[in-house]
């Protein structure tokens, strides 16, 4: 499964965790246990022209 | 069985699958495949001259492997309807001149190889899933040393081992030397009520199990010691603690601790098992001459089929969840499908019984009444404003929405009978051309603005969904708990209802902070709507970032009914919250949302950016 950044936006904790692209998880912060948790876009790395 | 397939209103359909359902109360459409037997059922007398003759001999299944059957045979003796199958794929093969023993031994020519599978269509009004559970396997688990040791054997092997209908004939013999044990085990809790192997919950039917076959035991053969190592024994249920005592009093000795692993004796293939007696605290060592491995009970391996025909949903156990765990506990979440037995929970023949008499009642209310009658929360397409996009069929759980047809120009459909009234077409329609009865989107701005009609900057405007979140708010009432004054209610059948306008609006009088709370995932009342709550929440988070409003404020929870103290918990961190949201923040929040331009934009920019993703035709073709 691949992985991803996720912030909590309760707590503001960020943690890397796997994901399964396109179904929908329940996502709970392992800190503060909130499920207000975003996945953060992932960067892309810059183009070289 | 016998009484089921002699009854005059019921078509027992045997050795068959579904290939297809579809429809709903009512109007289910059901393609049965029914599969060749290769013998003509009507004509067949079970008179065993077909396997007589027949020369493949393979493991029978019904007896665990520990005997064998014919490639043509009657699965099990009960079985129902008393004719014989002939599984083509053992055979040595359909064409006569490799064998065709059994074509030849048959008097009555009820052999036929030709015979096909059989597509059967049928109507019905009503649904009962009855499809069972499987057993755990234990072969992970390898400090039993299951498959390795041949005298480790499943509670599964045991009964057949002690039937009279067994390999044995009754008599009670382990696998090496065939001889009566004088020692055996038994092990419980395999595969049930552990967090890393196996499964976590409880499979309710084993400790009983067991108490039995030690009972059994004692009257066939009262000079076998049997040992049971448990976790704790659950004997709830009429007779049971008595059976528990009665197996106790005979001598059984109950054990509290589960063996950490079992090493065989290579000569005399006894089994030495150490386990910390945690009524003792010692470690100890058993020999023994047997051992039973007391298997949990899983959901049917096939059964994701299953939920796709019927849009159902299943709990966090694998199990399918019912409509309410208490008020509607053999219904299904999709109307006219109903559950008995082992396909809703583990439950033992009592409860499984009990269940079944139940689904056929609530199935016959519908079939007798001949009408169906539904809540008056069902959703409405405004055609004037469809756009014809779908999007609504697409999300719909129960598939209560029938597509429109962009090119004629007609609107979707919904299936009355079939909504079961989430509003999750309501609040995913782009257009706002779906209205649900009694919960409109009026209604709900209208207790918007009444939240916000005083002090707005004060209150956190909590969405909680009818079946878990505001429960969860009852169940924090009820029990005393303490949490701010702040927070204000607005009820939803589902989260999935939670439009963006609404949240979009309570921003835009004021809110600080606006809470989205539903059922868990595997506890949703609507299949899935859950997920698409989350997915909008989500794109809400980008809109609200894009329009430099801090997505935090947007907070979303998944509360269940029992979980008050969740439900005070995050109240008290949300009014935590609130304090750091100043005036400034909110009164910035009420221009950029009430200047539609900026929403417009931040939309605009979104577009722009799917665009950029997706290149054109033409630069394709540069």
């Amino acid at each position: 499964m691949p992985e991803a950044k996720f912030k909590c936006l309760r707590c503001g904790h960020e943690y890397t965790g796997s994901y399964t692209p396109g179904t929908p998880q329940e996502l709970t912060c392992p800190k503060c246990r909130s499920n207000s948790v975003r996945r953060l876009p992932e960067k892309k790395p810059a183009q070289k022209d | 069985m016998m009484d089921v397939g002699r009854h005059p209103n019921i078509t027992l359909y045997s050795y068959s699958e579904v290939d297809a359902l579809t429809g709903f109360v009512g109007n289910f459409h059901i393609t049965i495949r029914r599969k060749a037997r290769y013998v003509v059922e009507s004509e067949c007398t079970a008179c065993n001259d077909c396997v007589e003759v027949c020369p493949v001999v393979v493991p029978d299944e019904y007896q665990q492997g520990f005997s064998s059957r014919k490639a043509i045979y009657i699965p099990f003796p009960q079985a129902v309807p008393s004719a014989y199958v002939l599984n083509m794929e053992e055979c040595l093969g359909n064409n006569p001149i490799a064998c065709g023993k059994c074509a030849e031994a048959c008097e009555k020519k009820c052999i036929d190889y030709d015979m096909q599978d059989e597509l059967i269509n049928i109507e019905v009004g009503v649904v009962i899933v009855a499809t069972g559970m499987e057993v755990y396997d234990p072969t992970e688990l390898d400090e039993f040393g299951y498959t390795r040791h041949e005298n480790v054997v499943t509670s599964m092997e045991f009964e057949r081992l002690i039937c009279a209908g067994g390999p044995t004939e009754g008599h009670f013999l382990r696998p090496t030397d065939r001889e009566t044990p004088k020692t055996i085990g038994f092990i419980q809790c395999v595969g049930s009520r552990s967090e890393n192997r196996g499964n976590p919950y409880c499979s309710n039917i084993c400790c009983m199990n067991t108490v039995k076959d030690t009972l059994l035991l004692r009257d066939h053969y009262p000079d076998i010691e049997a040992k049971v190592f448990y976790i704790d024994i659950r004997a709830f249920g009429k007779g049971f603690e008595d059976l528990y005592k009665r197996s106790r009093e005979g001598g059984v000795k109950y054990i509290r601790g589960i063996p950490g692993e079992i090493e065989e004796n290579p000569e005399t293939k006894n089994l030495l098992l150490t386990v910390e007696n945690t009524t003792t605290g010692q470690l100890e060592k058993h020999e023994l001459q047997m051992v039973v491995l007391s298997l949990g009970l899983v959901p049917r391996h096939d059964g994701d089929l299953l939920k796709r025909f019927l849009t159902l949903s299943n709990t966090v156990d694998g199990f399918l969840m019912e409509c309410h765990p208490k008020l509607k506990p053999v219904d299904a979440p999709t109307r006219g499908v109903f559950f008995a037995g082992c396909v809703e929970a583990p439950k033992d023949i009592k409860d499984s019984v009990t269940q079944a008499g139940a689904a056929a009642a609530r199935a016959s209310i519908l079939l007798n009444a001949g009408k169906v009658k539904v809540e008056a929360i069902t959703s409405r397409i405004i055609e004037e404003k469809c756009n014809y996009c779908g999007i609504c069929a697409r999300v719909c759980p129960y598939h209560a929405i029938m597509e429109p047809d962009r090119k004629a120009k007609k609107a979707p459909v919904v299936i009355q009978a079939a909504c079961a009234g989430c509003g999750t077409c309501a609040a995913e329609c782009p257009q706002d051309a779906i209205e649900m009865r009694h919960y409109r989107d009026e209604q709900y701005l209208a207790q918007i603005e009444a939240l916000m009609a005083e002090r707005p900057h004060e209150h956190i405007v909590t969405f909680a969904c009818n079946w878990c979140s505001y429960p969860g708010g009852d169940d924090a009432g009820t029990a005393r708990l303490q949490y701010p004054t702040s927070c204000r209610l607005i009820r939803t059948m589902c989260s999935g209802r939670v439009d963006e306008d609404f949240v979009m609006h309570a921003f835009r009088l004021g809110a600080p902070i606006v809470l989205v709370s539903g059922c868990h995932f595997s506890d949703c009342h609507y299949i899935d709507a859950v997920q698409w709550t989350q997915k909008r929440v989500e794109r809400m988070w980008n809109k609200l970032e894009r329009l430099g409003i801090r997505p935090e404020r947007l907070q979303l929870d998944w509360i269940s009914a029992a979980d008050g103290q969740k439900f005070a918990r995050v109240m008290r961190e949300l009014e935590e919250m609130l304090k750091t949201v100043t005036m400034e923040e909110i009164k910035h929040t009420m221009e950029v949302l009430s200047n539609g331009k900026a929403e417009k934009k931040a939309t605009a920019a979104k577009k722009a950016k799917v665009k950029k993703k997706t290149p054109t035709k033409k630069a394709k073709v540069e």
